[in-house]
């Protein structure tokens, strides 16, 4: 029963222009615009080059903001009635859930590797050839807590349209995450306490980790990433739970 | 059907339900016991915020009782959903926007287990026309009628209805209930809540009248016919023994309402009375109606207490 549900579930979204340019089309255009600049693309980046690090940062990008905004619609769709359809049938909740983090982290995938193959293809180096698969899953597996994320914010918005909304923060959170463009300083400080820093920074982990610490672009400690990732995961699932709660009883 | 002819499909004992939504609580359910035997045809009639939609939420296991206990062939409702054994047409909701018709199908007979029905049930609902369809560019009685077609797919012996020719044109409803006709094959139990009186009169053996959380009234819908099937004669007079005399027409005549000399009287053969009224009791601008729905339950709550 879950094929079906997922077949005609990526043949939705595959229709709908709207979630196809934003989850695949804007992070590929994203790292055309900035990872092609001549100035400092072809760099050397610690073991690989700026355009290896913008690629890792817009494909991560995508595949948090596509996991954001399929997973979202587990809220809204649960909301709007379709939920009271599928309790009808012999299909548990579980599985319907499962069955969209199936196609959210599809879309995921795809997304991140739209940009992977642009990279590949437009220059994009490091030395080591297993940090490509690696900086792939990594940005693949992080991009599932933003599921927690975009279920809570369709909880507590209810509509399709206010997905957007949930969507947008995520270019928030990608600018103050340190996903677009290095940050420093005091902006940099601030920036570890926020989403998605601990996800672009394990993904981008594998290529800066042999800059010594004192040199700029070096990575944060394995620690510290591994400690944004766990709270802000931790901190989203709360959410989605409570959210949840308090749309039930007021339905 | 392993379960046994004459036993109940659907038991509810002292359910209630009330709501909580900050300090207000709205008791939406007061005290229901109704026992519905497999095969027969049930309606439940009430206005609007009678409680039927939170009873038949209730029986599908869509909401819990705060409460009392309900079986639903002889299981909880979660378990007779999750058998295919009870299948329900919904008031709200329930469609996505952005899926074909068939698609919206397709996926329901998956997760029901039963995507061989799909061509018939299609068929037998007429939906074959706008199969390739957009849910959100279907009019209000074809979305009903997808409804009714999920309905039917997992083939089952209780069907609940909430409503469901809510939005119809008039065409569109006497195409419903000829559909429905058709699929109320022996055997299976059908509930359906309606404010239409007539819905009620033309499809149901039985007629459950709920009003302000509780059952009103209980039994044959051809009883509720009779007790109805009279007229209301409104007329005004120039003086009260006029009136008196009017009263004592006949046994079935009696005064519902008076404001003045103008007299409101339920009868049965409304012609007669009319003429009568004219003729010999001296009354003047005379108006005959059927009896509404508020009628029949001022008159129904008086046969039931």
């Amino acid at each position: 029963m879950m094929t079906t549900y997922i077949q005609v579930e990526f043949a939705r979204h595959f229709r709908d222009g709207y979630n196809l340019v934003f989850a695949l089309l804007l992070p590929a255009a994203m790292y055309i615009l900035f990872g092609n600049i001549p100035s400092y693309g072809q760099s050397e980046l610690g073991g690989g080059n700026v355009k290896f690090y913008l690629m890792i940062s817009m494909a991560a990008y995508g595949a948090a903001v596509s996991t954001v905004s399929i997973a979202g619609t587990v809220a809204t769709e649960t909301m709007q009635g379709w939920g009271r359809q599928i309790a009808l049938t012999r299909m548990s909740p579980t599985t319907f859930v499962a069955s969209k983090m199936i196609v959210a982290a599809t879309v995921a995938a795809i997304s991140a590797a739209v940009v992977f193959v642009l990279g590949a293809a437009t220059g994009a180096v490091v030395l080591d050839s297993w940090i490509w698969s690696v900086s792939y899953l990594i940005t693949l597996l992080g991009a599932m807590i933003f599921a927690c994320y975009g279920i809570g914010m369709g909880m507590i918005l209810k509509s399709e349209s206010a997905l957007g909304l949930a969507s947008g923060l995520m270019v928030f959170f990608a600018f103050f995450g340190n996903v677009f463009m290095p940050l420093e300083g005091v902006m940099l400080d601030a920036a570890r306490f926020t989403p998605m820093f601990g996800y672009v920074a394990l993904a981008r982990y594998p290529m800066l980790a042999d800059i010594p610490a004192d040199e700029p672009m070096s990575s944060d400690p394995l620690w510290m990433i591994a400690t944004n990732l766990v709270v802000w995961a931790m901190i989203f699932a709360v959410f989605a739970v409570l959210a949840t709660r308090r749309a039930k009883a007021r339905q | 059907m392993e379960t046994i002819i004459g036993a109940n499909a659907i038991s509810l004992s002292a359910v209630e339900k009330t709501f909580t939504s900050g300090k207000s609580t709205v008791q939406a359910v007061r005290g229901i016991n109704l026992q519905i035997e497999q095969g027969q045809i049930v309606a439940l009639l009430g206005p609007n915020g009678a409680g039927k939609t939170t009873t038949i939420d209730m029986m599908l296991g869509l909401i819990s009782p705060s409460s009392g206990s309900i079986r639903v062939l002889g299981n909880s409702p979660h378990q007779a959903i999750s058998s295919g054994n009870v299948s329900a047409v919904l008031q709200t909701g329930g469609l996505l926007r952005d899926l074909t018709v068939r698609e919206t199908i397709k996926v329901i007979a998956a997760m029901q287990e039963c995507t061989e029905r799909i061509d018939s049930v299609m068929e037998r609902t007429s939906l074959n026309k706008i199969a390739k369809r957009k849910v959100g560019k279907c009019s209000g009685g074809e979305q009903q009628r997808i409804k009714f077609a999920l309905a039917l797919l997992p083939d089952p012996d209780v069907l609940i209805l909430d409503e469901p020719t809510a939005g119809m044109d008039v065409m569109a409803r006497r195409e419903f209930w000829q559909t429905m006709q058709s699929e109320a094959t022996a055997g299976r139990t059908i509930i359906f809540a309606t404010h239409y009186l007539e819905e009620a009169q033309n499809f149901a053996q039985r007629t459950v009248l709920m009003s302000q959380g509780q059952i009103v009234a209980d039994g044959a819908t051809e009883e509720l016919r009779h007790l109805i099937s009279g007229r209301v004669v409104s007329a005004s007079f120039t003086t009260e023994s006029q009136a008196d005399q009017a009263r004592n027409f006949d046994d079935s005549v009696f005064i519902t309402e008076r404001q003045g000399l103008r007299y409101t009287f339920q009868c049965a053969n409304s012609d007669q009375f009319t003429l009568a009224l004219l003729q010999h009791f001296g009354a003047r601008d005379i108006e005959i109606s059927s009896p509404s729905l508020e009628d029949a339950f001022i008159q129904l709550t008086k046969v039931a207490s």
